[in-house]
């Protein structure tokens, strides 16, 4: 185990394991990756999953070394197929769930790319320097996405958004 | 019997911790603040619930849709959806009202909903620290179906110069100062256009205040059952002496002297105090006023909401934390730390320079690499059409900068400021 991992594992230990046991599941770490900690997930899933950021919160600040949490099921590992593969699945569900809905809003959400289970996306037309453009981001996409790939690990923003030149809602100075 | 678990802590306890607080954050359509919130948030692991006049309901976290021009339809509708929520914040101005109007129905600590109207109306304000014997510009209130010989008398009353305010817009939109009769009916006219445009309601009087001479400065802070917690102070040492007021720039923490200092922060927490505020976040304007040998903070204005644009991001407190994640933790009653850790930082509004379209802001990279600068946003799209004040309510963008000195932190916002050319047509 690396030092990273045990100090994952330790705060793991000291801060999350007794509570999520105490909710009838178990949790263990299973990788360390580039600054990426993998957690296990055995039991009720409805123990844990509730708790997810509050989990990673708590490990991120006991090991701030750590940039993200993922939380896997037993014998997850990697997920399938190649980056490719995983921002495909990501842009079906984009175009099948959300593409429709900021239509609406003369806005579009395009796939750049995947890359260690980070998948960056671009928003455009009216999304593109919105003032609420991080709302449809973390309270919409991320989410939506986050439920539907076991192995995506983030979601990054690449929009340029002060190139855009039609946003839906321009912020106003108060 | 109660389980211990390793390091003293209860099951219990370390159950509640990693349950992660809810929060309902209203979050008007045209607001710069949506990002720094949820970053804020997001850091802190706290749930997030949206309410928004503005955002979509897209499938991951659904979005309560509320109108702050509908407080009644908009409460009852995230009553009926919500769920338990430990605390409700406004992300920013047209939110307050409604923020405040649910959490009372929640039972959470709250500023009383008519302290919020009071801090939006600028005759309000006048009205109550004046019983509150605060320091403030002598005021006369010009209804708006006034003649001419009215505001000529109110004008004459408070003293020239004067200045001429809209009551219900911010950002230094609809001021102006005059400085005899003749540019006082012009100013008047002036405004009222303004507010035509605005399609704000035809009834509203117009403020006419003595101008003010002296420095300038700005006070965040955070009310906990009244008491003023300071997060930031604000120099702005090129304070503007009209005819508008643009705000450019912010530097902190203030050089002024420290018994000026505390007069004025206790001036800031008596006014937010008269006006009814009890809890969150407020933003106070105040001038240094030493017309009679004493600098004198008085008044200018006082909003319920932390600082407004971008400017927040120049604040950073112990910890890394945000003036927005002290926002967040003020309102889930946490204790939280109040002066910000690092030097002297600052914060360079640009101000439009002349009406058109926007066609291009050049030189963003020379700008950027001055040393010094640790940011800069532009905010308006290119393409659109701009007004400067006081016809304008928006601001082209932000400069960040970070020094050893205020000096070097100025100089580097100047020198930024000179690298960039905006285009205008």
């Amino acid at each position: 185990m690396t030092d990273l991992a045990a100090k994952v594992t330790a705060a793991l230990e000291r801060s999350v394991l007794p509570s999520v046991i105490a909710r009838g599941a178990a949790v263990r770490v299973v990788a360390v990756q580039d600054r990426i900690a993998a957690l296990e997930v055995t039991g009720s899933p409805g123990a844990v999953l509730p708790l997810a950021s509050r989990i990673e919160a708590q490990i991120r600040a006991a090991v701030p070394e750590i940039i993200s949490v993922r939380l896997v099921a037993p014998g997850a590992g990697p997920p399938p197929g190649s980056a490719a593969n995983l921002a495909e699945q990501a842009r079906r569900i984009l175009d099948a769930e959300i593409n429709p809905v900021i239509a609406a809003h003369r806005g579009h959400v395009a796939v750049d790319g995947a890359d260690q289970g980070w998948i960056r996306i671009r928003l455009e037309g009216g999304c593109q320097g919105c003032s609420l453009a991080e709302v449809t981001v973390r309270q919409g996409i991320e989410p939506l996405l986050r439920a539907r790939l076991p192995g995506m690990t983030g979601l990054a923003d690449v929009t340029s958004h002060e190139a855009g030149t039609q946003p839906f809602f321009s912020a106003e100075k108060r | 019997m109660t389980a211990t678990e390793p390091g003293g802590e209860t099951a219990a306890s370390l159950a509640a911790g990693l349950t992660a607080p809810r929060v309902l954050l209203l979050v008007p359509a045209r607001t710069y603040r949506a990002a720094d919130f949820l970053l804020a948030a997001g850091r802190m692991g706290l749930g997030i619930v949206i309410g928004s006049d503005g955002a979509l309901q897209l499938g991951g976290h659904p979005v309560i849709q509320v109108s702050p021009g509908d407080l009644q339809g908009s409460a009852d509708r995230i009553m009926a959806r919500i769920g338990p929520v430990s605390a409700v914040v406004a992300a920013d101005t047209p939110m307050l009202a409604l923020a405040a109007a649910v959490a009372a129905r929640m039972g959470l600590p709250a500023n009383p909903a008519e302290a919020v109207t009071a801090a939006a109306d600028k005759v309000a304000q006048r009205r109550r620290w004046a019983a509150a014997s605060l320091a403030q510009p002598a005021f006369r209130i010009v209804a708006a179906d006034a003649s001419e010989g009215c505001l000529q008398q109110a004008a004459a009353e408070v003293g020239f110069p004067c200045v001429v305010k809209a009551v219900s817009l911010s950002a230094s939109q609809g001021i102006l100062r005059a400085d005899d009769p003749a540019t006082t009916t012009a100013a008047a006219r002036q405004v009222r256009r303004i507010l035509g445009t605005a399609r704000r309601p035809a009834d509203e009087p117009l403020l006419v205040e003595e101008y003010v001479p002296g420095q300038e400065l700005s006070i965040d802070g955070l009310l906990t059952a009244g008491d003023l917690a300071v997060t930031a102070i604000f120099d702005k040492p090129c304070t503007p002496d009209g005819p508008t007021f643009e705000e450019t720039l912010l530097t902190t923490p203030s050089r002024l002297p420290e018994p000026v200092l505390a007069a004025a922060v206790a001036t800031a927490g008596r006014a937010a105090r008269a006006l009814g505020l009890t809890y969150g976040p407020i933003h106070a304007e105040l001038r240094i006023d030493d017309r009679r040998g004493a600098a004198r903070p008085t008044m200018l204005e006082l909003a319920a909401r932390s600082i407004g644009g971008l400017c927040s991001r120049v604040l950073r407190f112990p910890g890394g934390m945000s003036l927005e994640e002290l926002v967040l933790a003020n309102a889930l009653g946490r204790p939280a730390p109040r002066r910000p850790a690092a030097g002297p930082s600052g914060v360079l509004m640009l101000p439009v320079p002349q009406p058109g379209v926007l066609r291009a802001v050049e030189g963003r990279a020379a700008a950027t690499a001055t040393p010094g600068i640790t940011g800069l946003t532009i905010t308006i799209p290119i393409g659109q059409r701009v007004q400067p004040l006081p016809e304008g309510d928006r601001y082209l963008g932000f400069i960040f900068a970070e020094g050893d000195t205020h000096q070097n932190v100025e100089k580097a916002l100047g020198a930024a400021r000179e690298r960039l050319r905006i285009v205008i047509q």
